[in-house]
């Protein structure tokens, strides 16, 4: 297993390295001028330039980058050019709040998405099996902030159940979990419509497969069949999407966090574009690449589990 | 679908469509509302009662009237219309974005796939790179670097579902290179191109646009969310997210205007997914032997 | 299935220990948002957007202060100083601190001190965006701890103007300035009523009551200052009861439907705002003065004022906002007349019309503008093409003199000098060193200008004025459209305590006195 589980590390690190020369050049491409958005409008030339000179702007490319591989080598990411702040603190302020909206939107999805699937597979054709497919295409079929802005409108301006801006401070138990209903919800939605896809189609797959049927034709109840013997199996491929889809999930939540004004990596991402926050942007993008890397290595780790003949391979 | 088809294609293409629609009716309706969008969207010169920039200050924000049967926007300008040349600009970019990333992914898998070894590997660890990044995130930062033009909007959804393309053209280039009739064409000296181009794409080609009918969903919804968030083709140009956007910001005044671009992607949509399954159940075999 | 349901109640397990903590006493909390996306800066020499001015307004005190709701200089009083005296030649000007003036969170009594390193940094265009404005300062000494002196080169139309609680004459604090270094951009230290607390980035500020506020302490415990920058978000939290007191939309629409809001109050104050578009001289085909006027016929005022609505907008009356000292409210400008727009072309050579190029910003209020505006510039043949950016991008990008047409939209100190200078004073031309935003490179009203700002008889000064309007608007730098006044709304809760007609902080002014029910 540490073997495995090393082999997958020692994959993910020229990937990572990549990544990251991508991302350093790709910010310093960006138009757009952080001095002046720090400044403001009526600011003059000569305190542009001083501006300039103190973020660093002014060095050649080069010693900009190497100082960038030497930074992110060490754990730091920098300051934020904006608000002078180590970029590590300001991602380990929000991240919480991305984490628990993934986190519940997963939990979402997996609740609800895996029992519909196993019975849309068990009804295969029948009406329960015709409106879950609908239901989840349907979801599938809504831009995350078209299901955003109507969740909005009923839940938190009609019914009042919810607030419109869930950003409710960390100490807050009960505002917190409220204000989170909401967007993970939001976001929930489409993995509960991915999940309950999978499943379904898993699971046919697998009820399908001899040894199912043998355990049918030994007359091995049908509940017995299908949650021990077909469920197991028919997890595999759930897992691998749910990973796979976690990168929808991160994009989507840039939507979500917008119109529900949360905060989170999303919100800092967009504000980092529209501020020109050089740093930030690029430590962003780094943390971004560490994370999906990190959840492409738990699929894969997961999926060992699961699946023995996996590790092998 | 290139098994299901030729079974009964030997009747003329249009009773086989016919035949292949009754036996998967929900792909068939996929079908007919993402022609129907389609064709609205081409047809948009033709069926839009307005000129979609045409401003009248004195109607901004009036509900459907008999004149504007989808009312106005801030402008005064003609929802209906907007609708009908926003779905041009959102259907073109999409469209376009993943035609090219599907005709480069699939040549790059194929060529990766085929050629195999190291340099199988690293074009393999550069997908990665890519598949790394959300594709909402990737759009937003090309498009924040390049700017908002409809060539850089296409570029930059391109380059999001480039990778998904070379993985699936890759997977089944790796078996199908090892057959007897790809050895036979090798030994009697045809050339690479010529057996990546004949022997290889037709069987790759169906997965591939199998997922080029699912990506071209996922590009609607990318483009829409770039506009949605203010990244996306410039004004006056009508797009779909555009509209969602503007709507948004009057929902409260006039929430008809957030509404009917939102059904509209909400069918091509669904259109697009429903087509796409069809496709896809078709095409496994798997689930074809029940 | 067994590992998925230890997964769920790890990831539920994870959640509750997130929120386990105890939550805050019952404060009176002032919940406030802004449309901004961000926090530009908390540091008042440094920033300059608006998003900023409202909330800076609360945290600091300048020598001298407008009273709060009044924008007019007539209205000037004591603020941290107590009295002041000025030289019969009106260049030297000594000013006498009030005592126990304490700065934020332990930095101390304010002395003389802190007023000279506070002026003298926003002198300097290192440290501060508005140096220009002090340009005529030569010296400025701390007589005593609680004296400061100041010395003017020449006659300048208003020393306690630059000095007032507004911009580059906000005080701050010398020893927090060099503790904080680059991070009293975002926790910055003053005197005023409410102190820096909390900042959480692209969310919100939270400040916190300056218990030893001078004039006693403030009634409100915090204010949250949120950034929303979506209209519609702010309404819609502002409907539901999350807010306060908002930033609010210049539209009719907008002003009708929250005045029929029960517990609102639609809050209309000056300054006047006015947007202009500016235009390229040096560029091709706006060097010819014909096609420029063709341009400013072909721009139809009276359309855009009803387009966001009359009680919010007031077509253009000159190049400088409405009410300012020194605006003519009479001025030449060219009127709405497309026939002659299409001659004027047609003469200059372009009988089939001219493509101009825009950059855009993609903010909402001035975007909408801009597309009306191109409506109708289509009308006369002239093809607007715009490059939509986000708002840092078009800031940037119209400085680098990138755009033939500038639509820019700006509230100065209610005196013609500032708002000539900054626009129309070659001195202040993009991509020089010394540039501001004189984006048309206009510089044929320089010598009424400079004229105007040292004079000492306030007649000649307002016919120089004048003269220097005339000029500009007959070169057609650039065509004014509309002015607009600020809006926002608030609660009946909140009381602010004075009456509100204008706020130079473009913002309604939060101060000790005011109250929340």
């Amino acid at each position: 297993m540490i073997g495995f589980v090393l082999k997958r590390l020692l994959v993910a690190l020229p990937t990572l390295l990549a990544v990251l020369t991508i991302v350093f050049l790709f910010v310093r491409v960006v138009p757009g001028d952080p001095a002046l958005v720090i400044l403001g409008d009526s600011a003059t030339q000569e305190a542009l330039a001083a501006m300039r000179q103190q973020l660093g702007l002014d060095k050649p490319i080069l010693v900009q980058y190497a100082e960038f591989m030497a930074m992110v080598l060490t754990g730091d990411l920098g300051r934020s050019m904006l608000t002078s702040r180590p970029i590590v603190a300001e991602v380990l302020d929000v991240l919480p709040y991305t984490i628990e909206l993934t986190i519940a939107a997963l939990v979402i999805g997996v609740v609800f998405g895996i029992p519909l699937g196993i019975l849309s597979a068990r009804n295969r054709n029948g009406w329960a099996d015709y409106a879950t497919r609908l239901l989840s295409l349907i979801g599938l079929s809504f831009p995350a902030f078209v299901s955003a802005v109507l969740l909005l409108l009923v839940f938190a301006i009609q019914l009042r159940w919810f607030p419109v801006i869930s950003s409710a401070a960390l100490d807050d138990p009960s505002a917190r979990l409220r204000s989170l209903a909401l967007p993970s919800f939001n976001l929930g939605l489409i993995m509960v419509a991915y999940v309950t896809r999978v499943t379904r189609s898993s699971m046919l797959g697998v009820l399908s497969e001899d040894y199912i049927r043998t355990a049918r034709a030994k007359g091995v109840p049908a509940r017995l069949v299908v949650w021990r013997h077909a469920l197991r199996n028919a997890l595999i491929p759930v897992v691998t999407v749910v990973g796979l889809y976690l990168g929808v999930l991160i994009g989507n939540s840039v939507l979500t966090e917008i119109v529900f004004n949360r905060p989170g990596l999303g919100k800092l991402i967009v504000g980092a574009l529209n501020q020109r926050d050089y740093t930030m942007l690029q430590g962003l993008m780094v943390i971004y690449a560490f994370i999906i890397v990190l959840c492409n290595l738990m699929t894969d780790l997961t999926y060992g589990l699961i699946d023995p003949r996996v590790k092998r391979t | 679908m290139t098994a299901v088809v030729s079974d009964v294609v030997a009747a003329g293409p249009l009773t086989a469509l016919w035949i292949w629609s009754r036996r998967n009716k929900a792909a068939a309706l996929g079908g007919l509302l993402v022609v129907l969008v389609m064709l609205s969207a081409l047809l948009a010169p033709w069926l839009a009662p307005h000129d979609p920039l045409e401003q009248s200050v004195l109607n901004r924000l009036d509900p459907p009237s008999a004149e504007f049967l989808l009312g106005n926007d801030p402008y005064g300008r003609d929802i209906l219309s907007r609708i009908l040349w926003g779905g041009r600009v959102s259907l073109f970019v999409s469209t376009s974005a993943v035609l090219i990333a599907l005709v480069v992914g699939s040549a790059i898998g194929i060529l990766s796939g085929y050629v195999g070894g190291p340099f199988d590997r690293v074009v393999m660890a550069m997908m990665d790179v890519l598949l790394s990044f959300p594709s909402l995130i990737m759009g937003l930062l090309v498009v924040a670097m390049l700017g908002p033009s409809v060539g850089n909007l296409i570029f930059a959804i391109g380059l999001t579902a480039v990778a998904p393309f070379a993985r699936i053209a890759r997977a089944p280039t790796l078996v199908i290179k090892e057959r007897e009739f790809v050895e036979a064409g090798r030994a009697m000296g045809f050339s690479h191109l010529r057996i990546m181009g004949v022997h290889i794409l037709p069987n790759v080609a169906s997965e591939v646009l199998v997922m080029g009918s699912l990506w071209l969903a996922t590009a609607i919804r990318t483009e829409a969310s770039l506009s949605f968030i203010g990244l996306g083709v410039r004004p006056p140009t009508p797009t779909w997210g555009g509209m969602i956007r503007e709507g948004f910001e009057n929902i409260l005044d006039a929430p008809w205007l957030a509404v009917f671009p939102s059904i509209a992607i909400l069918l091509v949509m669904l259109g697009l997914n429903l087509l796409g399954d069809g496709l896809r159940d078709a095409t496994d075999p798997r689930l074809r032997h029940e | 299935m067994r590992r998925f349901t230890i997964a769920a109640g790890a990831a539920a397990v994870a959640i509750a220990g997130l929120c386990a903590a105890t939550p805050v006493a019952a404060q009176k909390t002032l919940n406030v948002a802004m449309g901004a996306a961000d926090l530009g800066a908390l540091d008042p020499h440094r920033t300059a957007t608006t998003q900023d001015k409202a909330i800076i307004g609360w945290m600091f005190n300048g020598l001298v202060r407008i009273r709060p709701g009044s924008i007019s200089p007539a209205d000037i009083e004591p603020d941290i100083a107590e009295r002041w005296e000025s030289s019969p030649d009106q260049l030297t000007w000594k000013f006498f601190l009030r005592k126990g003036v304490r700065f934020h969170g332990g930095y101390g009594e304010l002395t003389s001190d802190d007023v000279v390193f506070s002026l003298k940094r926003a002198a300097d265009p290192k440290t501060s965006a508005f140096s220009s404005d002090f340009r005529a300062i030569s010296d400025i000494t701390a007589l005593d701890p609680y004296t400061v002196e100041i010395k003017f080169r020449e006659h300048i139309p208003s020393v306690l103007g630059i000095l007032t609680n507004y911009q580059g004459g906000y005080i701050v604090s010398r020893k927090a300035v060099e503790a904080l270094g680059d991070e009293f951009r975002s926790k910055a230290v003053g005197t005023g009523p409410f102190a820096y607390a909390d900042y959480q980035r692209n969310q919100a500020v939270t400040l916190a009551a300056h218990k030893e506020y001078f004039r006693g302490a403030p009634r409100i415990d915090r204010i949250v200052y949120r950034y929303i920058p979506s209209d519609a978000s702010r309404d819609l939290a502002f409907t539901s009861g999350e807010l306060d007191l908002m930033f609010g939309r210049a539209d009719q629409k907008w002003v009708e439907r929250m005045r029929q809001t029960p517990d609102t109050q639609v809050l209309i104050f000056g300054p006047g705002e006015l947007g202009a578009v500016h235009l390229n001289i040096t560029k091709k085909p706006l060097d010819d003065v014909r096609v420029r006027q063709a341009v400013a016929h072909a721009i139809n005022r009276a359309q855009i004022v009803k387009f966001r609505g009359e009680s919010v907008f007031q077509a253009a009356v000159s190049i400088v906002p409405e009410g300012y000292l020194g605006t003519d409210e009479k001025a030449p400008l060219q009127p709405y007349d497309v026939a002659k727009a299409k001659k004027l072309l047609a003469e200059a050579g372009y009988k089939d019309g001219i493509t101009l190029k825009a950059i855009q910003t993609s903010q909402p209020s001035m975007l909408s503008v801009m597309e009306v505006v191109q409506a109708q510039l289509k009308q006369a043949g002239i093809n607007l093409q715009f490059e939509v950016v986000d708002h840092p991008t078009f800031h940037a990008q119209i400085r680098k003199d990138l755009s033939d047409v500038v639509y820019y939209s700006a509230a100065r100190f209610p005196i013609a000098d500032q708002h000539l200078t900054q626009f129309y004073h070659s001195r202040s031309t993009v991509g020089t060193p010394t540039a501001v935003t004189n984006f048309s490179h206009c510089g044929m009203a320089d010598a009424e200008i400079d004229a105007a700002r040292v004079a000492t008889d306030p007649e000649k000064q307002k016919a120089l004025w004048k003269e220097a309007q005339r000029k500009l608007i007959e070169a057609v730098c650039s065509v004014p459209l509309a002015g607009n006044t600020q809006v926002w709304a608030k609660r009946g809760k909140l009381d602010l305590g004075y009456d509100l007609k204008g706020s130079l902080s473009l913002g309604p002014l939060i101060t000790e006195a005011s109250t929340l029910r």
